[in-house]
């Protein structure tokens, strides 16, 4: 690979045009011919270059002046060397350098594509982290929910306390009016006056076991009982019997303003509607302050269904509106909510082809806006 | 790697002064140019910069011719020893027969030493040359500086390797250059004669090898 130790020719080190020229120069000072001979003879010198030699020089002048031009030419010859060795060797130092060069740029390619690898492997196992994480929210959602339909079973139960109290009163009436029926038949007492309050207790106590019928079917559509598939929807239905089950757990105290325009059939997940519309009715429920109310209002709306809920409650500030859809972040206390209701939501309308919008000012409310396309 | 050129019956060896920057490689070159006398001797070609440090090589050429008409050739090179230049001492070291490292011996020098001991070993590699194999002389040099660490911890560091015992100098005053030299030639001539066969096929032996290499003028103190 190297040329540094090479030792050189003449015509290497001094061009045959240079060695013509300083041949008739050192010609010009003697005052004699002055040649190169390629081997010894007499009256000529050597020129050694680095110990070797590389020619005779020839002269017909005095053996003093011969010498000098001789050791001149060498002088020149020594020159000539130093910038013909320095200039081999920057030639190696900088091809090695390249050679050098070109691999490290090889090593840097074979670096980048292992990276490059070693990335879309990360990017995988941080797709894979993610579903697994989204699964465990969703189990979580989902005991989360069912805490919920346990409280409102709560509430059902003492929804359904009363009718039943008052049924089984009317019917311990009843039995006594029966015995004085049976009694007057011979006593001679006017029937009419007992048996109208008797048809009257029979009459309450049928709509009590309406009313009872009716919390069990909206709890049976709430709770998916019935429906766990994709089956047509009347969100409208949907919305009352979300609206039921609101109130039965407050006491039927809550100020809800329902206006429902007429909407055509929703082909869903009844249940799944029904707990989006629950999770954005309970927000509102709780958002608001005495004297506060409830808006709910339904449409037709170009080609979509359009759900607005809408309360005049205590309102979101700007940095939490832009975190309500993150899943688990909540401002209530620790136990009091899950942080999952409006990140299931959105889930919920996604599910459904359709959007949430919110619309929040501090201190003066919230507008919800469900729009669903059609078609 | 020497050089055996069949048709001028002419050996050439390579001989690499190696070390830290401003340890005196180029000063010992100069001072064996002044002080050897040898068979032969060429011109010492010294290219520096304009601030004295080496930025290519230096290099001296001295020669004998055997009886039997052997031109033998030794060609003594520095290679700078400035750290950004290690390029060029790959370059120079390429092919070596053997190696003169030339170490600092003020004790705040230390660190260098090991560096460029350092930096040697791995160029070696990169060039192909096995360091356990390679003919190669330690020489501590300045010891007139008064900072110099004394000789016993030298040498008792060195002990253990195969490079022990390590020479000294004082290359600005001439001393111990020789001495060096004379040592590499005497670790240098068995490789050489078991490839080349110098003693049976050129009547070279030893002694004329490292003699007549090393001659030197009466006038000196060597």
């Amino acid at each position: 690979m190297s040329n540094l130790e090479d030792d050189f020719k003449l015509d290497a080190l001094l061009s045959q045009q240079q060695q013509t020229r300083l041949l008739e120069l050192l010609g010009t000072l003697g005052g004699a011919s002055v040649e190169l001979a390629d081997n010894a003879e007499e009256a000529s010198n050597q020129l050694e270059f680095n110990l070797d030699t590389l020619g005779w020089l020839r002269t017909e002048l005095p053996a003093i002046q011969s010498e000098a031009a001789a050791r001149l030419f060498e002088l020149i010859l020594f020159y000539a060397g130093k910038y013909r060795l320095a200039a081999n060797l920057h030639h190696d130092v900088t091809e090695a350098s390249y050679i050098e060069l070109q691999q490290k740029h090889a090593a840097l390619l074979a670096s980048e594509a292992r990276y490059k690898t070693l990335s879309e492997q990360l990017q995988q196992q941080v797709e894979k982290q993610v579903k697994v994480i989204e699964q465990t929210q969703h189990q979580l959602y989902e005991s989360a929910r069912l805490r919920a339909v346990g409280q409102l079973a709560a509430g059902v139960a003492h929804e359904i306390n009363t009718p039943i109290g008052f049924i089984g009163s009317n019917l311990r009436v009843a039995d006594d009016y029966l015995d004085e029926i049976e009694a007057s038949l011979s006593d001679n007492v006017d029937p009419a006056l007992l048996l109208d309050d008797f048809r009257a207790l029979l009459g309450e106590s049928k709509s009590g076991v309406k009313r009872i019928a009716s919390i069990v079917a909206d709890l049976r559509t709430f709770a998916n009982i019935d429906q766990a598939d994709f089956a047509t929807c009347d969100l409208n239905a949907l919305l009352m019997t979300t609206c039921h089950l609101l109130q039965a757990e407050h006491n039927h105290t809550l100020p809800i303003e329902l206006r429902l325009g007429e909407l055509p059939k929703l082909a869903g997940y009844p249940a799944k509607l029904s707990q989006a519309f629950y999770n954005i009715l309970d927000n509102a429920a709780k958002a608001l302050n005495e004297g506060g109310r409830i808006q709910v209002e339904s449409r037709l709306h170009d080609g979509a269904l359009e759900v607005y809920i809408e309360d005049n409650g205590c309102g979101m500030s700007e940095d939490i509106l832009l975190r309500v859809f993150e899943p688990f972040f909540t401002t209530r206390s620790v136990g009091a909510g899950s942080g999952l209701g409006l990140s299931v939501t959105r889930d919920i309308l996604v599910a459904h082809q359709g959007e949430v919008r919110l619309y929040s000012r501090l201190g003066q409310g919230t507008r919800v806006t469900l729009r669903f396309q059609t078609g | 790697m020497a050089n055996y050129y069949a048709i001028e019956n002419k050996l050439v060896l390579k001989i690499v002064y190696y070390g830290p920057a401003l340890s005196g490689k180029t000063t010992n070159l100069m001072q064996l140019h002044t002080l050897l006398m040898p068979q032969r001797k060429g011109e010492l070609m010294v290219l520096e910069t304009r601030d004295d440090r080496t930025l290519f090589f230096d290099m001296l050429p001295i020669g004998l011719r055997s009886e039997k008409g052997l031109d033998l050739r030794l060609k003594l090179y520095t290679v700078p020893g400035q750290v950004q230049h290690d390029s060029t001492r790959k370059a120079v070291l390429s092919r070596a027969d053997g190696v003169i490292f030339i170490a600092d011996s003020q004790l705040s020098q230390q660190d260098n030493n090991a560096i460029a001991f350092d930096n040697l070993a791995s160029n070696l590699q990169k060039v192909g040359l096995d360091i356990e194999n390679l003919p190669l002389v330690v020489q501590f040099n300045k010891r007139d500086l008064p900072s110099a660490v004394d000789e016993t911890i030298l040498q008792t560091r060195w002990a253990t390797t195969p490079w022990a015992p390590i020479t000294l100098a004082s290359a600005l005053k001439g001393h111990g250059v020789v001495k060096s030299f004379q040592q590499l030639l005497s670790r240098l001539y068995p490789a050489v004669d078991s490839e080349f066969s110098l003693a049976a096929n050129h009547a070279i032996g030893f002694q004329t090898f490292v003699d007549r290499l090393s001659a030197v003028n009466e006038a000196s103190d060597e």
